[in-house]
């Protein structure tokens, strides 16, 4: 087993096993608390960029199966773990997580003593890191990561949006579009159990998509800072445009993106929401839910935008949810689509189809 | 009104104090006068001030009722007390008193209790939403079961009867004829007669779930978690790991979901467990079983997460949601969350085997555990090696097991509590573990960690490096097991591993993965890079060594008495830490202490936190023989630091230990002993009896708490003992006590502090001495003694106390024996009585105990001597039979009770009564007695003869007894013996339900008592209350009458310690 590193931009190293692909590499370095569901983590595009340390100590014990991929590919940068399975449970087939990482050309690093390291990032809040098996570059490592920018700095989107425009027929009633910032196929299973779906790339504009004939549009999750300037330029015209002519949800990132589009703002959370067991309160009921973001949309700046906030993060009282006053336009912050984690709000997707219908919420 | 759950039994151990605990305090909190009714002294939930109000009181529908009608009670939380509350709230909602009452059940309801009991509604209403429960029927009769197995199409088929805890009753049925006998056992158990007939999930995975629900309907799941052993073994006697560790997201989701519908469905508002089989082949499930209530499971849950489900349960009980309870351990966040954790916990449960020689050691969908340890480590390895060690059966970890290839493929498939050992011995030899995983139904996820066990072994024997102990160490071996390993010693592998920095780090339990701050004192120790205990607040800590897993011979009792430690260190202002591994406790509840160490009791991992602590002292009295066993080692490895261990010095511990040190100090004291000796050998042993005389107590001298102790009545029984019970040799040489015969046993509890002794106070066993004081029924004060002996008593105790420095509590056990008082042991430690004792005085020991360690003296608390109270309390026994097959109810030196009740009452009889039928047993009101008793009981059984003869008792008797009782103007009805083979003799009117009382004190010749074994057998499994004694007989006799008169009154414990 080769010794590696886990090096942190404030010097911070930690020794530990390298497995997976045979390489370096960097990113932004977050945690995520879901106990299983590593796998749909690993291929979620909204982790483009990050290097990912699950919370969890035992990763990859029921291995690794064809039809928990939640995109083509995995989209972290590398994977931080207490221990991975050699020998996973047989049951869902035992390809290995190792064996995984590897086929995408992703490292990962065992032996880590990931509470610690969590407690490094709470405390500090997200940190850029790398993962390396170069001991004496240790030093020029940490003055690069220092230099580096954010990867969210780069236009994350564009490299996990799709490059054409699909459409499948349901056989259903309502036909509805999907802007791809980086789906989860988890959005794409729900509404496909729903609608027709026609999916566009982030920068299709609005009367495109109007023309296509679509009844609603959802706008996905996907990675990195949605006030990014490419982004500004592309899907939040789009979504500013569609507000006035249709039905608008918005997952996670296309939360944000429909905040902005009608003229709120954005944050960066110190370290982020990710894990399967957030708290929601909807009214004066309160749902768990599925998390993976490091940006909300500031309250304040809803003021005059139409949108009012209708569910909030019982932890810390962040946005989880908007609702606008007049449009037929809502948004969760979560992923009601799970993958990994509850389904208990899936019926979110019924809203929409019901909003579609009706003409709001 | 919160309702306990009784004694400790098999199915139903220390949980629900922990839970009862917390619901009265989360009561409190919110402003609600409380009561509190348990029959149980040694809990904590029936401290004076855990309820505004607190009874000691049988757990009977009726009783219940008259407390609610004193105290006004306006609802009562039902889900608190386990299977025992919740049946009693069934039967108090049917019956209409509550309404009567205007008083409402709080938390579940009866109907959702009705419908997840009652199989056949259960099953109806998962069906009408629409999930799946293995095919069944409900049946009543033997015939409609074999009806049943017709619309099932196969065997082999599930029996589970309906109400009944932890299984009883239960089997499975693999042809026609097994499905006759576990059926006529199950409907005999089941309080509506009913069992069910299930499709066989055998083999399949099972998983468990814990939900909550509030009166928003926001669900939520606290924790899952995974049997390693397959479905057909009883999740209590199944290793659990928490999380589950082998499903996939999606799964996990599916059960999940699944889970919270069935809570939804059963309009359940609070905690309930979810049981599901799995079937790895196809991912198909069943829902298994639903607990409307919190369980064992949940308070597993409560300590594998850190989220006080009880607490939680009973808030939402009183009307708050989920969202409205504050998180206390982030103390930021609210209690409307999923916990995450970061770690591994498993549950090992603990088997009363070692006591039970004879008992069938198979497990399967009956209970047969006391009670369970559970571990946390960042590794399934080292989670699962920290468990083994907690388990206190003579293993270190994975240890070695001597067994044939054939045993062992037989433990593979029909699994006992060595199976685990068992597999890895497999493996060592080369089994595949393909071939394990399959042939014991495991995941071989599973089987594979047991191989990387056994490959860190292999590296370790070839050649211990630095790397490797630190690897080692990862993987959670003990200093004990590399010593072994490496033919060193584990001292010198501990000086090893601190020279080289390899020492634990404490990591918190913090129910959120590290996401938020946290300031929870509840770790676990694991080896990593950085240690989460802040170190010093500048405050004196004193460190309790609890008392780990419930079994038989250490009960709930030490956790009372650690309990109690705690609270007192904490009223002088000192630190108070404990170190615990029993999942099911109030000591492990991580708000009791200032520091929970959720950690092994073994000397290593005692000091490890000894050291992390930086600890003042050591208290070592508290947690049973197994803490008492680690303080001569604590000492000695503490030297040279500033730990001290707390009270009397480990030395004076040795003395009362010692068997020959101690002799000595009694010589000295001119303190009557039985005459004893110590044989090397079968033919020194036989000389040792023979110049004693006959009957003897035999034991051998290297296992405590009265294992495999005997009496022994010939030198032919003496050789059948040597040759069966136990080796003898150089080295494991035999004790031999002169058994004084009809003698009467003494208890005694008593704090010292070097100058003066308090006398807690003073019991008198009913049976003769020979009977294990555990499974005793006790008396205080002495009902028979006369005042010059108890004199005698009370100057023993002081000069024993003094003598042995005791600094803090010691037990005495005393014979009495023609006016003389012999000394038979002295335990310089807090005793099972200590609670007993605690509760029927109203002075707390255990806390006057701890305090006295930190310095103060009874003056202090102005106790001295001995006060006499003016009421009785009775300690009465309750015994597994029912749930071990094969055993023989006979008492004996070696304890097999589980657990205890208290009787308390101004009258003696009354006293006794609340006792007996708190204790289960089913004292008749009418009906027949049989009575067969030895030549010189015949005198003394007259009396209570003519008594249940004139209370309208049928009195059948063997040929000698109903002579002689005819002789003395009793009319009786001869039977005969059972070995004369004719009828009519007592095992067929027994059958017949002619029998409601036996009164047998059986001959003192030889092997006489092993006689009666069928007559008591079938006594247990037909639950007819058996005397074995004149005492016992001359109780149970003025306890019908108490119950005749229907003159019961509850009294709370307020109410009698104002009497004192």
């Amino acid at each position: 087993m080769a010794k590696g590193y886990l090096v942190l931009e404030d010097g911070t190293v930690f020794e530990g096993e390298l497995f997976g692909a045979e390489c370096e590499t960097n990113g932004e370095v977050v945690f995520t608390t879901g106990m299983c569901g590593y796998q749909e983590s690993l291929t979620d595009p909204s982790f483009k960029g990050q290097i990912l340390v699950m919370t969890y100590p035992l990763i990859g014990n029921y291995g690794v199966a064809d039809e928990y991929y939640q995109s083509r590919a995995i989209h972290v940068r590398g994977l931080v773990v207490r221990e991975y399975c050699k020998e996973p449970s047989p049951m869902y087939g035992g390809r290995t997580i190792d064996d995984f990482l590897k086929t995408f050309g992703i490292p990962g690093i065992s032996g880590i003593d990931t509470r610690d390291l969590v407690i490094k990032i709470r405390t500090g809040g997200t940190v850029k890191g790398a993962i390396t098996s170069d001991a004496e570059g240790i030093e020029d490592l940490v003055k690069r990561l220092r230099d580096m920018p954010a990867p969210s700095e780069s236009n994350l989107v564009g490299e996990v949006s799709c490059k054409q425009i699909s459409s499948r027929d349901n056989g259903k009633e309502l036909t509805v579009g999907l802007i791809d910032c980086g789906t989860k196929s988890g959005i794409l299973r729900d509404l496909n159990a729903r609608f027709n779906v026609v999916t566009f790339p982030y920068d299709t504009p609005a009367d495109v998509i109007v023309d296509s004939g679509v009844k609603g549009v959802l706008i996905s999750n996907g990675p990195g800072d949605p006030a990014h300037p490419d982004i500004a330029k592309t899907t939040v015209r789009t979504v500013s445009d569609l507000s006035t002519q249709l039905p608008l949800f918005g997952i996670c990132f296309g939360s944000q993106l429909i905040g902005i589009a009608m003229g709120g703002s954005t944050y960066k959370l110190k370290f982020g929401h990710r894990g399967c067991n957030q708290p929601v309160k909807n009214g004066n009921r309160v749902y768990i839910t599925s998390q993976n973001h490091g940006f909300a949309v500031d309250e304040h700046s809803l003021d005059g935008t139409g949108l009012v906030v209708n569910q909030v993060n019982v932890n810390d009282g962040s946005v989880e949810g908007v609702v606008h006053r007049d449009l037929p336009i809502f948004t969760s912050q979560y992923h009601p689509e799970a993958s990994p984690g509850p389904c208990d709000t899936s019926y979110l997707f019924d809203w929409f189809g019901k909003m579609i219908k009706e003409g709001r919420l | 009104m919160v309702i306990g759950s009784g004694p400790i039994v098999i199915g139903q151990a220390a949980e629900f104090d922990f839970s009862g605990t917390q619901a009265c305090r989360s009561l409190r909190e919110e402003g609600y006068k409380t009561v509190l009714v348990n029959s149980n002294p040694a809990t904590i939930q029936t401290d004076p001030d855990t309820a505004d109000s607190v009874y000691i009181e049988p757990l009977m529908a009726s009783n219940i009722a008259k407390i609610i009608e004193k105290e006004g009670v306006d609802g009562v939380l039902s889900g608190m007390g386990g299977q025992t509350a919740l049946n009693i709230c069934s039967e108090l909602a049917d019956s209409g008193e509550l309404e009567r009452l205007h008083c409402s059940l709080v938390g579940t309801q009866p109907d959702a209790i009705a419908m997840s009991e009652d199989r056949e509604l259960f099953k109806e209403t998962m069906e009408r939403i629409g999930e799946p429960v293995p095919v069944s029927r409900s049946v009543n009769t033997i015939e409609e079961a074999k009806e049943a197995v017709k619309i099932i199409g196969r065997y082999p088929v599930l029996i589970r009867p309906a109400y009944t805890l932890g299984g009883t009753g239960g089997g499975i049925a693999h042809n026609e004829e097994e499905l006759e006998e576990i059926c006529a056992r199950g409907l005999a158990y089941s309080r509506i007669h009913q069992v069910l007939i299930e499709e066989s999930v055998l083999g399949w995975k099972e998983y468990e779930y814990e939900v909550m629900r509030d009166s928003n309907d926001n669900c939520i799941i606290i924790c899952n978690m995974e049997n390693l052993d397959a479905m057909g073994i009883h999740t209590g006697e199944s290793i659990v790991v928490a999380p589950c560790l082998t499903l996939s997201d999606t799964d996990h989701q599916r059960l999940r979901t699944a889970a919270l519908k069935v809570i939804r469905a059963l309009n359940i508002e609070g905690g309930c467990n979810v049981q599901f089989a799995f079937n790895p082949a196809n991912g198909d499930y069943r829902l298994i079983e639903v607990n409307p209530r919190v369980s064992r499971s949940s308070a597993l849950a409560s300590k594998a997460t850190g989220y006080p489900i009880a607490r939680v349960a009973t808030k939402i009980a009183v009307g708050y949601t989920l969202d409205e309870i504050p998180n206390r351990i982030t103390g930021t966040t609210c209690a409307a969350f999923e916990p995450s954790i970061d770690y591994v916990v498993i549950k090992i449960p603990r088997w009363p085997f070692d006591k039970f020689r004879t008992v069938d050691r198979h497990l399967g969908t009956q209970m047969k555990s006391t009670g369970e340890v559970m571990s946390i480590g960042r590794t399934f390895e080292e989670a699962l090696l920290k468990g083994l060690r907690s388990l206190e059966i003579g293993v270190k970890g994975l240890d070695r097991v001597d067994v044939t290839d054939e045993q062992i493929r037989e433990e593979l498939v029909d699994a006992t509590d060595k199976r685990i050992f068992v597999m890895a011995e497999a493996l060592r030899r080369g089994w595949s573990e393909e071939e394990v995983a399959d042939l014991a139904k495991w995941d071989i996820f599973f089987v594979k960690k047991l191989s990387n066990i056994i490959d860190m072994e292999n590296r370790i024997k070839a050649g211990l490096t630095t790397d490797i102990l630190r690897e080692a160490k990862e993987m959670g071996f003990s200093d004990e097991t590399i010593a072994e390993l490496t033919g060193s010693k584990p001292l010198e592998i501990r000086a090893e591993r601190k020279k080289n920095g390899i020492v634990p780090v404490y990591k918190m339990v913090d129910t959120c993965a590290a996401e938020f701050e946290a300031g929870t004192p509840y770790f676990y120790s694991t080896y990593g890079r950085s240690t989460e205990y802040r170190g010093d607040d500048g405050r004196k800590k004193v460190v309790i060594v609890g008392g780990g897993p419930i079994r038989i011979g250490q009960g709930i009792e030490f956790d009372y008495c650690c309990v109690h430690g705690v609270m007192a260190l904490q009223e002088e202002g000192v630190d108070a830490i404990i170190i615990n591994n029993n999942p099911e406790t109030v000591s492990t509840d991580y708000d009791i202490s200032d520091r929970l160490y959720f950690e092994p009791l073994t000397l290593e991992d005692v000091l490890n936190v000894i050291d992390a602590e930086q600890a003042d002292s050591v208290i070592c009295q508290y947690g049973g023989q197994t803490s008492v066993n680690l303080a001569m080692d604590i000492e000695a490895a503490t030297k040279g630091t500033k730990t001290r261990v707390l009270g009397t010095s480990p030395d004076e511990m040795d003395v009362a230990e010692d068997r020959r040190r101690f002799s000595k100090l009694m010589d000295e004291l001119k303190i009557k002993q039985p005459r004893s000796g110590t044989g090397y050998s079968f033919e020194e042993a036989k000389a040792i009896a023979e110049d004693i005389g006959y009957p003897v107590l035999v034991r051998p001298s290297y296992v405590l708490g009265g294992r495999a102790m005997e009496i022994v009545y010939s030198t032919e029984e003496l050789k059948t003992y040597v040759d069966t019970a136990v080796k003898v040799s150089r080295n494991h040489p035999i004790l031999i006590d002169k058994y004084l015969t009809e003698a009467i046993e003494i208890d005694v509890d008593c704090v010292c502090d070097g100058k003066d002794v308090y006398i807690g106070g003073i019991m008198e066993h009913v049976e003769y001495a020979g009977c294990h004081s555990g499974d005793a029924t006790m008396v205080l004060p002495p009902f028979t003694l006369k005042q010059e002996t108890i004199d005698e008593i009370v100057d023993i105790t002081e000069r024993v106390a003094l003598a042995l420095q005791i600094h803090g509590l010691m037990n005495l056990q005393l014979a009495v024996k023609d006016g003389q008082v012999y000394m038979i042991e002295a335990n310089p430690r807090a005793s099972r009585t200590v609670p007993f004792i605690s509760k029927a005085t109203g002075i707390p020991l255990a806390k006057i105990g701890t305090k006295i360690m930190l310095g103060k003296t009874l003056k202090d608390f102005g106790l001295k001597g001995y006060r006499p109270i003016d009421h009785y309390a009775v300690k009465a026994s309750v015994f597994p039979f029912l749930k071990l097959p094969g055993v023989d109810s006979i008492l004996t030196p070696e304890m097999k009770s589980t657990g205890e009740v208290m009787g308390i009452d101004e009258d003696f009889h009354t006293a006794c009564y609340k006792a007996l039928i708190a204790a289960g047993n089913k004292l008749p009101t009418e009906g027949g007695v049989y009575i067969t008793v030895n030549d010189q009981d015949k005198p003394r059984i007259v009396e209570p003869a003519r008594q249940l003869k004139e209370m309208g008792f049928t009195i059948y008797a063997t040929k000698g007894t109903s002579t002689y009782l005819r002789e003395h103007g009793v009319e009786t009805t001869s039977v005969f013996r059972l070995d004369e083979r004719q009828n009519p003799n007592a095992i067929g009117l027994m059958r017949d339900g002619k029998i409601n009382l036996i009164i047998n004190t059986p001959s003192q010749k030889s092997g006489a008592v092993r006689d009666g074994y069928t007559m008591r057998r079938l006594a247990v499994e037909l639950e007819i209350p058996f005397m074995t004694t004149v005492q016992g007989a001359e109780i149970a006799v003025g306890s019908i009458k108490v119950a005749r008169s229907q003159k019961l009154d509850v009294r709370s414990m307020k109410d009698f310690h104002g009497l004192v």
